[in-house]
């Protein structure tokens, strides 16, 4: 257990078990955040995503397993004196108070001088880059959604917590904003060193922030890993399709396996199929344009598989068209076998 | 042809406001501002013999309401309204909080918080004497139990008056408040208690600061009619606790002097619109704090 401070992860979730009534909602989960990792907990709604951040936070008991931070139990403490600070996703701001009281709240519970108080609260909207001169005054009504975000991340940040949970805090925004807020949030993991613990349901997010990504599906941790390991080695087909793009069928081998469509290419019938690619005759049914890349519908016996076209098939004068034949090729150390499918 | 009036009158944004505000309208001014007006004109004129008024202008009646015995029922009745309004909040605000977590039975209860409405007041007044004269129901149990050896006067007192009014008003209190506390996102208090408020601190910084403008509306629905109640100190506070509905009443009735009466009504009106204008700016001014 013990191998020294370094080794103690900064979150540890044993066998965690929740239910409201009738319904699991988190079941024997565990699961280890290192200390000022970006770790993201990805689902779809209903997973247990948030109940498993609200056993966190302290706002549900767990009815059977452990909760640890920095290898100390905390969930029979509750939320007000476990060390952790909480972005929500309605933002959560005290509608009464101006932008600096309600980054001073925390500030003021801990009964610090006003002075140091004053020069935190200030400081900490600098850090969100929100002028404290401009926005301190103001009442959170006044505010976009971006700039609530920025208070609320504010008001959590200023209590320099050493673990930030963050319940889906970009929901709201519009995807530019979205965009730069990720950006902005990945460089606050890495300057302050706090860990972040972020609930999402969008599977670009988490990819694109994280350092670990745990995917849930019905109350269950499917697979732990970083995001190229969750996207390219997916252990489920759960996690395949929600993750992104996955053809999932049954291999020579007689093993269920993924591949990505990026992961295929198409081929004329009858043309040469480079050496050591596994392959299947199929038919195109259809043809999907996505923006910045294209996605071939191919008719493969009962299943259709979705293979990305890539541009090189384009400067080499290749179109597709529907009804056209074709082979649809992958080497095989791109099909990875799913478990217990 | 109804599309087509539908269509007029969508088009016609003045001609719809009017249409809508009309009635009400028209019923205030024949059935409020009207009546008030001629109470207005009767207050500074001259009392005629057998009711009525003379003409004339005169402010007697209103100079006359500055004797103390006027002056001790006026102390008297905003004493009663104001311990009526605190004890409103105090015992309402428990109540209201309590049904707004009350999940599934919040309906429930809120429909027990308006049942006495479903009878009158005249009768529920009457209950309560029944409960608190001599040989009522309360002495009746306090001498059975041993508690007293000769009945205790219950009725016809301050206490008993206070006890009606705030028995009668008190929904008034809780809906509002109840109504504030429901609209309140519980991330809110979640959001206070992991920036390390305890439950103590989450209320008063939270909760309560958020549940103003319900305790406000619902002070003057309640401090409001305990001002200018005339009923329940009749019949629980008998001739000497007279409150300044009393004296109006006794004054278009038996005292037959409509000029004095008409004064005193609006002595008690100035006195409304006084409390009105202080709670609403002070409440206004409660939110949203600043930093200095």
């Amino acid at each position: 257990m013990s191998q020294g401070a370094t080794l103690t992860p900064a979150v540890r979730f044993t066998r965690v078990c929740k239910r409201f009534g009738e319904t699991v909602a988190v079941d024997g989960v565990s699961f280890d955040v290192a200390g000022g990792e970006f770790f993201s907990i990805l689902g779809p709604s209903g997973c247990g995503k948030t109940t498993t951040l609200r056993m966190l936070a302290g706002f549900e008991r767990p009815d059977a397993g452990e909760i640890l931070l920095h290898g100390e139990r905390i969930d029979e403490l509750p939320p007000w004196e476990r060390p952790l600070a909480m972005v929500f996703q309605s933002y959560a701001l005290f509608p009464h108070l101006s932008v600096a009281r309600n980054v001073a709240f925390g500030l003021e519970r801990r009964k610090l001088p006003r002075a140091e108080i004053d020069a935190r609260v200030r400081s900490a909207l600098e850090l969100v880059r929100l002028d404290p001169g401009v926005f301190g005054r103001r009442s959170p009504r006044q505010l976009s959604g971006g700039q609530r975000q920025r208070v609320a991340l504010a008001r959590a940040l200023v209590l320099e917590p050493p673990v930030l949970l963050l319940d889906e805090p970009l929901g709201a925004l519009d995807r530019k904003l979205r965009k730069e807020m990720q950006a902005e949030l990945r460089a606050l993991n890495r300057e302050l060193g706090t860990t972040f613990v972020y609930v999402t349901h969008d599977q670009e997010e988490a990819l694109a922030m994280s350092d670990r990504v745990a995917v849930m599906a019905e109350a269950r941790i499917e697979q732990v890993g970083t995001p190229a390991e969750v996207y390219e080695r997916p252990r489920t087909a759960f996690v395949a399709g929600f993750l992104g793009d996955a053809n999932v069928f049954e291999a020579d081998s007689g093993r269920t396996v993924v591949v990505r469509p990026e992961r295929m290419r198409l081929l004329r019938p009858g043309s040469a199929v480079p050496d050591g690619l596994s392959s299947r005759q199929g038919e195109i049914r259809d043809l999907v344009y996505l923006g910045d890349r294209e996605h071939a519908i191919v008719g493969v016996g009962p299943v259709d598989f979705r293979v990305a076209l890539r541009d090189p098939d384009r400067f080499e004068g290749e179109t597709w068209r529907r009804g056209d034949a074709v082979v649809v090729a992958w080497r095989p150390d791109d099909a990875h076998p799913l478990e217990g499918a | 042809m109804m599309r087509r009036g539908a269509r007029w009158l969508a088009a016609h944004d003045r001609v719809r406001a009017w249409g809508l505000l009309a009635p009400g309208t028209l019923w205030l001014l024949a059935f409020f501002v009207l009546p008030v007006a001629i109470m207005g004109a009767y207050s500074a004129m001259e009392r005629g013999l057998y009711g009525g008024v003379e003409p004339g202008f005169s402010l007697a009646s209103y100079a006359r309401f500055f004797d103390p015995l006027y002056l001790r029922i006026l102390g008297r009745t905003l004493w009663l309204a104001a311990l009526t309004t605190l004890l409103c909040v105090v015992i309402g605000y428990p109540v209201a909080y309590a049904i707004a977590g009350a999940g599934r039975w919040k309906h429930a209860l809120l429909f027990l918080v308006v049942l006495p409405f479903w009878t009158s007041f005249l009768v529920r007044t009457y209950a309560i004497m029944f409960l608190l004269r001599d040989s009522g129901l309360v002495n009746s149990a306090l001498l059975a139990l041993g508690l007293i050896d000769e009945p205790l006067t219950l009725l016809y007192t301050p206490g008993a008056v206070l006890a009606g009014l705030v028995y009668g008003y008190l929904p008034f209190m809780v809906l509002p408040v109840y109504a504030s506390l429901e609209k309140l996102d519980p991330a809110l208090l979640e959001a206070a208690e992991s920036l390390g408020a305890r439950p103590v601190a989450g209320f008063l910084r939270v909760t309560l600061p958020l549940s103003l403008p319900g305790l406000v509306a619902g002070s003057l629905l309640v401090f409001i009619p305990s001002l200018g109640a005339f009923l329940t100190p009749d019949l629980l506070g008998g001739a000497r606790q007279v409150m300044i509905g009393n004296l109006v009443q006794q004054q278009f009735g038996a005292g037959r002097d409509w000029p004095f009466g008409s004064a005193a009504s609006f002595i008690l009106m100035a006195l409304v619109l006084a409390v009105v204008y202080v709670f609403l700016h002070r409440g206004a001014g409660a939110l949203p704090e600043e930093v200095e």
